[in-house]
């Protein structure tokens, strides 16, 4: 399973409770659909560096690197380098 | 200070006198000056006013923190109405409730907003819909609907107020009741005058001041920020969401923010993700802190975070317009834990069961009278007359007195579930989940969160013969309330535990899991 498909089953699984992937298009902006809380965003980085084994810090918080499907895979495969 | 102002619009304008060139409202790099704030505010009174509204009718914001939220929010005042700022988490159906409840004639509305077709198609009070373009994500304004700056030009600039009574009805707050159904508190401008003075009394608030706001505006907190500031000729940045915390601290470093205020779980998420000391933060002067108790371990850890900046700890309610109280920051050390003393024009008692004011040391529920409390909650006198007694106002918080008249709060008499700044009835989360098949019974409960301080659990009977998955019930939820209101927990159990009345023991489900 890529990278995308992993991050997108687990925002569908734990913020839509759904495994239907037309709930959730790969660019749509988490903010945008409300689907990510303040509290949300801690669940999702401890899942990105328990899964990945990524560290994310303070600076790489932004909406550029968290607000999409594709936004954290492209983000999390430069941190994986 | 203003003194003998009606409403928080005679604040404005004397701001706007005192300091046109100054900024009111800073958002994502664009603000908007005093001197540009109150014709706006007086335009689109006009165009309310050339709408048809009427003195006291509603007027319901569905409006994101923003320079229009403000705008909308002082020229409903200015024209007599009154505002409903709606929550702009909540689902459709939940809007509508409230929107239906209040009558609302007219709705200012982000067209973006995703709940807005379900919200129109419920609400046929509405006569006049108007929507702010540029707010949105992109869809396409209601054809009913009126666009913002069209709505602006056509009215004139003129600063006609009122009619304004002090005693009348000048907004409405909606919050959960301990039933389940929707409470609008209903604040007159006198109570928001009040309170808002008071703020600036203890606070100290000046023009100099400025504030990275997080609190959204429809919340009693949010909304005494907004006022004070605007009384104050203060300046509010806005940055809407906690969602990247150092985006926040940045912002507080980049304006020389002085002031900054939050609810337990703000400050526990810029303490737990930020590395403050990485930020120069000097700038700030004070932070405030309410909307539930904070443990005094991160009291403690805030403090040594940012040791120059004053921590006012603080107590209010929104049936009390929002503060009731506050620790002033010098005893902080010493009375760590407590919520202070009354604000200044409040007066504050510890009562018995039977209504009379018990001495020091000893728990009662705390009740509150000044300026401050609340007409009542709107058209529902039985609930009302369950919290007002006298010129008094019922919290539902038990609390006690120290020696010196500090109050420390105990406990709730209620069921309610606090997670963040939201306050949620189990019964609201409850009613939705019996609507799905296969449910027997359910209770709703608040079970401990370090962040949030506490997160919905929800424990479900399922009927006889039926298998539920717990993703099939949250899915459920989220479809119909405001996601903050969604179960973190589902758990089934073969019974509920109750009393021998058939009372559901709720403190026993909150040790269950």
């Amino acid at each position: 399973m890529s990278v995308a498909e992993r991050v997108r089953q687990y925002i569908l699984e734990n913020f839509l409770f759904s495994t239907d992937t037309s709930l959730l298009g790969q660019d749509e902006s988490f903010l945008g659909r409300g689907l990510v809380d303040s509290t949300g965003m801690l669940e999702v980085l401890l899942f990105l560096e328990e899964t990945f084994g990524i560290k994310v810090a303070d600076h790489e918080m932004v909406p550029d690197n968290l607000d999409s499907v594709n936004r954290i895979a492209a983000f999390v495969e430069r941190k994986k380098g | 200070m203003a003194a003998g102002a009606t409403s928080l619009v005679d604040l404005l304008r004397r701001s706007a006198q005192r300091f046109p060139e100054r900024p009111a409202i800073l958002n994502r790099g664009v603000g908007v000056r005093y001197g540009e704030l109150w014709p706006s505010v007086c335009r689109a009174a006009n165009a309310l006013r050339a709408g048809g509204l009427a003195p006291g009718e509603r007027v319901a914001l569905l409006i994101e923190n923003s320079a229009e939220y403000v705008i909308a929010y002082y020229a409903v005042l200015q024209a007599g109405g009154v505002a409903v700022g709606l929550n702009t988490a909540m689902r459709g159906p939940e809007l509508a409730r409230n929107v239906a409840q209040c009558a609302a004639g007219a709705l200012i509305a982000m067209p973006g907003h995703p709940e807005l077709p379900a919200l129109l198609a419920a609400c046929g009070t509405l006569r006049q819909v108007v929507t702010i373009p540029g707010s949105g994500v992109g869809r396409a304004a209601p054809t009913r609907a009126l666009a913002w700056h069209d709505w602006l030009a056509n009215a004139d600039a003129a600063d006609i107020p009122g009619p304004i009574e002090p005693h009348a009805p000048a907004a409405i707050i909606y919050t959960s009741g301990t039933t389940g159904d929707p409470r609008g508190v209903t604040l007159s401008h006198r109570n928001l005058v009040a309170n808002t003075q008071s703020i600036l009394d203890y606070l100290r608030l000046t023009e100099a001041d400025r504030i990275v706001n997080v609190l959204p505006f429809y919340y009693s907190y949010g909304n005494s920020v907004l006022h004070s500031y605007l009384a104050a000729g203060g300046s509010l940045v806005l940055e809407n969401s906690l969602t990247y915390p150092h985006l926040v601290v940045q912002a507080i470093a980049s304006e020389r923010a002085t002031g900054f205020s939050g609810v337990p779980s703000t400050y526990a998420l810029l303490l737990q993700r930020v590395t403050l000391a990485d930020y120069d933060l000097s700038s700030l002067r004070y932070l405030t802190q309410a909307g539930g108790a904070m443990a005094p371990a991160l009291t403690q850890r805030l403090r040594a975070a940012l040791p120059a900046a004053r921590l006012f700890v603080m107590y209010g309610q929104t049936e009390a317009t929002a503060r009731i109280s506050y620790l002033p920051p010098e005893r902080l050390d010493e009375k760590l834990g407590s919520v202070g003393i009354g604000i200044p024009g409040v007066t504050l008692e510890v009562r018995d069961a039977a209504g009379v004011a018990v001495a020091p040391g000893v728990e009662g529920e705390v009740c509150v009278q000044g300026d401050n409390v609340m007409l009542g909650y709107w058209e529902n006198p039985e609930a009302t007359a369950r919290v007002l007694h006298d010129g008094w106002l019922r919290t539902g918080d038990i609390g006690r007195f120290d020696p010196e008249g500090y109050l420390s709060l105990v406990g709730r008499s209620s069921d309610m579930i606090k997670t963040g700044a939201h306050r949620i009835s189990p019964l609201e989360i409850e009613e939705v989940v019996l609507e799905l098949e296969g449910v027997a019974e359910c209770a709703a409960v608040g079970v401990v969160d370090p962040i949030l301080g506490e997160v919905v659990r929800l424990c479900v009977v399922p009927a006889e013969g039926t298998a539920l998955e717990p993703r099939v019930v949250q899915a459920h939820c989220r479809e119909r309330l405001a996601a903050y209101k969604v179960p973190k927990e589902v758990v089934f159990m073969a019974t509920l535990p109750k009393t021998a009345s058939g009372k559901v023991k709720r403190f026993m489900l909150k040790e269950a899991g």
